[in-house]
């Protein structure tokens, strides 16, 4: 193992001395140290917000410092810019994709090069390297056809391409799946080991830091807590260190990976629920729905589910097979060709702008950026998007009024920002999470569909929401838990239904789930059983 | 740069007093791109054989200094306001308008005819041709909004395009008599091409202070600058073309139909430039009352350059385009100083490049203060 070498005796690849950034009255690095050596992955662990992100935007020159000092391979610098990061062989892949969707595979990757440019050799570069680390990624494929997972790997051969030394990677696997974060870390290894480049690898999962790191520093609140071989450390001592108090790994479950605990944990008092309400009328009631996604596909094929007051229903599935279509058409931003969709007995025409949310079913969507919030108004006018009228007469509102109402849920929903009219973009994610949550309960709605609504998120966070949506769901809302994490799925739901391909292929009670069972259904087997 | 280095040091704190310096660096830094951009416009003067200080005198004196003067920077501000809040309506739900100075020509036109031929009271066929004005503006700009929706084509490219069909389509409207063309008359020998002249009751009426004299469509349209600024800041309506305007699709799931305001926004903008001809037409200070070809003058244009320079700031709008209309008037009097009058459309080029300027220098200095703060400490 590379671990065997000693750090004393090796000029590291990378370190950071004292590092120290504050935007604002906000402290984001306070005197970090961190230094990465070659042939290892060093983890970087934190809660949304601990810093991390800055320290590695530090690194790779989109943040300038206000003190303290770099060296790169034993040579003190000055990182100015991406270039400057870019010529010392410092390459990132960022949690935010930057990529252009009708281009191909190939143009992405020769974006922003300057001087000659030969197409074929780009091609082949680009190929070459998708073969070597066994990427799988098509130089000609276009961009927009590609999922979330391909995506990555393609702005992983964008850095790669410059055949950088030391590699960052910001929450790489955050809009991943399990087996493509699988994938990710062999690359990983294989960059590492084979070719003795230095990793930092930024997340907030705990099993991934586990598995894939050498070593890890913890960071809470902009300073570093602990540093350790990862091989010293496991679940409950890093989850300790990084939120700074117990928790319970129970509710964390689906951070931390432990997929037992929850199985033999959960469930016991609340399959009663499940009993009863068939007789009522359910909350939201989908009925053979048919949609097509923009490109013309069939993304929803015939889908069928009732939600019922104060209940969770669990949609697993596997990416890919219509969640993302399920959360737009509840969203208005998807009509259905056929099929007929019905809050609390009426009918909605789902494609009609507002007409879900007028109906009463809040959404937390799966990508906030694209359709939870608007990035560049304030927090308050955030929270406002969805039923500003609730505050206004005749049209008219006072902005004080929505200053005043916005501080309350800022404190209700303990959001950790500048104030009401600090601008969207400049909150964490799980803060922003909160925002969309905070605006959603806040039109008393009686459906809430939470799609992915942990994704991205630190412990701390992921075990505040999983709380909030208990709540709601108990206040008599019915609750729709769109997830990958089947963890999470089997943690909060009273009832299960998988989807495939468009359509719910089986359904369990809490108490009845098999998880064989459930594995088969989630790859599509006993299709024709349960339909 | 010790010096500098200095300051920077001293400046290190984000403290209240440092804030309003930065302001003051601010308004100190537009004040010398002005500077800048006036000695640049000097120099181009001198350089083609004019003099300066006759050039700025008698641009001085064109716009504000000579008896009646600034009435007639009011009278061209006037267009140039409410094309420009048109521009800001449609900039802020998303939907990009270039086509002002088309509209214009349409809303012109259609005024007009109605003008001429409408008859009855005076005062009912000025309200008519104002409305009708407005709405032949909202009409252009809505082919351009109607193409958008049902096939997608793009905005920028149909209402720039449509400007030379209106200009192609009003030009033939002044050359037929059942249209526009004035009736001919024995006392003229040639026919121009240009419309009957508005009857002295169907004109807007002139405000006099101090021999200085504009229409009172001035007041209205100061009013209609606040009125925009309270749906900005207040209005349910300016919350939701906002969102439509920075994320359609959280807008669309909030109940926003991007088709719905999209066109209300296009059509609002059209309706303004439309009305900013017609109020052309009425107010006196554009071609005597006449609908003529060129009537428009490039007001489409300056107005959205207004919008563009205010940042689409309704009080920054009424300041810019007094500005604008300022220079406009004053272009008139270089006659005199034996420098072609185009100049005064280099100066405004200049000065609005200046404006520009100041946020990307401002955009540097902290940059660099960054990386100076960095260097002091590593």
């Amino acid at each position: 193992m590379a671990d065997q070498r000693t750090a004393g005796t090796e000029v590291p690849a990378v370190r950071l001395a004292s590092i120290s950034k504050s935007f604002g009255a906000i402290v984001a690095c306070d005197h970090v140290d961190l230094t990465l050596y070659r042939g290892r992955i060093h983890g970087i662990l934190g809660e949304n917000g601990a810093g991390k992100s800055t320290l590695m935007k530090v690194l790779i020159g989109l943040v300038l410092p206000d003190g303290g000092t770099i060296e790169v391979d034993g040579e003190r610098c000055q990182i100015r810019d991406p270039h400057d990061a870019a010529t010392r062989g410092i390459g990132m892949v960022h949690q935010h994709f930057s990529l252009v969707e009708p281009l191909t595979v190939w143009e992405n990757v020769m974006l922003g090069d300057t001087g000659r440019f030969d197409a074929g050799a780009a091609r082949q570069r680009v190929a070459e390297i998708s073969e070597r680390y066994g990427l799988g990624v098509d130089p000609d494929a276009k961009l927009g056809d590609l999922s979330a997972g391909v995506r990555q790997r393609v702005e992983i051969i964008k850095c790669l391409r410059r055949d950088p030394s030391i590699l960052i990677f910001d929450e790489p696997t955050s809009v991943l799946t399990p087996g493509e974060s699988e994938r990710l870390f062999d690359v990983l290894r294989l960059a590492v080991r084979e070719e003795n480049r230095a990793v930092a690898l930024v997340s907030h999962k705990l099993d991934e830091i586990l598995h894939a790191t050498d070593e890890v520093t913890i960071m809470r609140a902009g300073s570093v807590v602990q540093r350790m071989e990862t091989s010293e450390a496991d679940a409950p001592l890093l989850a300790r260190a990084m939120v700074g108090r117990e928790v319970s790994l129970r509710s964390e479950a689906s951070a931390l990976g432990l997929i037992e605990t929850v199985a033999a944990g959960a469930g016991d008092g609340e399959a009663s629920r499940d009993g009863d309400s068939r007789i009522r009328v359910p909350a939201l009631r989908l009925r053979d729905v048919v949609a097509r996604g923009p490109d013309g596909r069939v993304s929803l094929d015939g889908l069928s589910v009732d939600v019922f007051d104060s209940e969770i229903v669990g949609v697993a599935g596997v990416e890919g097979n219509g969640q993302a279509a399920l959360t737009d058409l509840l969203s208005s931003l998807l009509d259905a060709d056929a099929g007929t969709v019905e809050v609390d007995g009426v009918k909605v025409e789902p494609g009609k702008p507002g007409a879900m949310s007028d109906a009463g079913v809040a959404v937390i969507p799966e990508d906030r950026h694209s359709s939870g919030c608007v990035l560049d108004m304030t927090v308050a006018e955030n929270l406002f998007l969805v039923d500003i009228e609730r505050i206004a007469k005749r049209g008219i509102y006072d902005p004080a009024v929505m200053r005043r109402d916005a501080a309350r849920l800022i404190d209700d929903f303990d959001i950790h920002t500048a104030g009401p009219d600090a601008p969207f973009w400049s909150l964490s994610g799980g803060n922003q999470q909160r925002v969309v949550l905070a605006r959603e309960l806040s039109y008393s709605p009686k459906v809430l569909v939470a799609s992915q609504p942990t994704r991205g998120l630190d412990v701390g966070a992921i075990e505040w929401m999983t709380d909030r949506l208990r709540q709601v769901a108990d206040s008599g809302v019915a609750v729709m838990l769109i997830s990958n994490e089947l963890e999470e799925i089997l943690q909060l739901s009273d009832r299960v239904v998988v989807l495939f391909r468009g359509r719910i292929i089986g359904e369990m009670g809490r108490a009845d789930v098999d998880l064989e069972e459930l594995g088969l259904l989630l790859g599509g087997a006993d299709t024709e059983a349960a339909a | 740069m010790s010096d500098q280095q200095a300051q920077l040091a001293a400046e290190g704190s984000g403290s209240a007093p440092s804030q309003l310096r930065e302001a003051g660096v601010a308004a100190a830094m537009y004040l010398a791109c002005i500077i800048v951009a006036l000695f640049a416009s000097a120099l181009i003067v001198w350089a083609t054989g004019g003099s300066w200080q006759a050039v700025f005198s008698a641009l001085l004196d064109g716009s504000l200094r000579a008896p009646g003067r600034w009435g007639e920077t009011i009278g061209i501000a006037i267009p140039l306001v409410v094309v420009a809040l048109g521009t800001a309506i449609n900039g802020r739900a998303g939907v990009v308008n270039i086509g002002q100075e088309g509209q214009v020509m349409m809303g012109t036109a259609f005024a007009a005819y109605v003008g001429v031929n409408m008859g009855g009271p005076g005062p009912i066929v000025v309200v008519c041709l104002l409305i009708v004005g407005a709405l032949a503006g909202a009409m252009w700009a809505g082919i351009a909004s109607w193409l958008l929706y049902w096939r997608r084509v793009p905005e920028v490219l149909t209402t720039l395009l449509l400007i030379t069909v209106a200009s192609q389509a009003t030009g033939y409207a002044l050359k037929v008599d059942w249209l526009l063309l004035a009736p001919f008359r024995a006392d003229r020998s040639v026919r121009n091409q240009v419309s009957e002249q508005l009857a002295a009751d169907t004109r807007l009426p002139r405000i006099d202070i101090f021999g200085n004299d504009f229409p009172i469509s001035s007041i209205a349209v100061v009013l209609m600058a606040v009125i925009v600024f309270l749906l900005f800041k207040r209005s349910v309506w300016g919350f939701r073309m906002r969102m439509l305007g920075r994320n359609a699709r959280t807008a669309q799931r909030a109940g926003v139909s991007t088709v719905k305001y999209g066109t209300t926004a296009m059509l609002i903008s059209g309706a303004c430039a439309g009305l900013a001809g017609a109020l052309m037409l009425s107010g006196g200070d554009f071609g005597n009352y006449r609908f003529t070809p060129g009537f428009a003058n490039n007001i489409g244009w300056e107005g959205l350059l207004v919008a563009l320079v205010a940042r689409s700031h309704p009080v920054g709008i009424v300041v810019v385009a007094f500005s604008f209309a300022g220079l406009r008037a004053g272009s008139g009097f270089l006659a005199a100083t034996g420098v072609e009058r185009e100049i005064s459309q280099v100066v405004l080029a200049l000065l609005v490049l200046a404006l520009l300027v100041p946020p990307a220098i401002l955009f540097i200095r902290e940059r660099r203060r960054a990386l100076a703060a960095t260097r002091d400490r590593t």
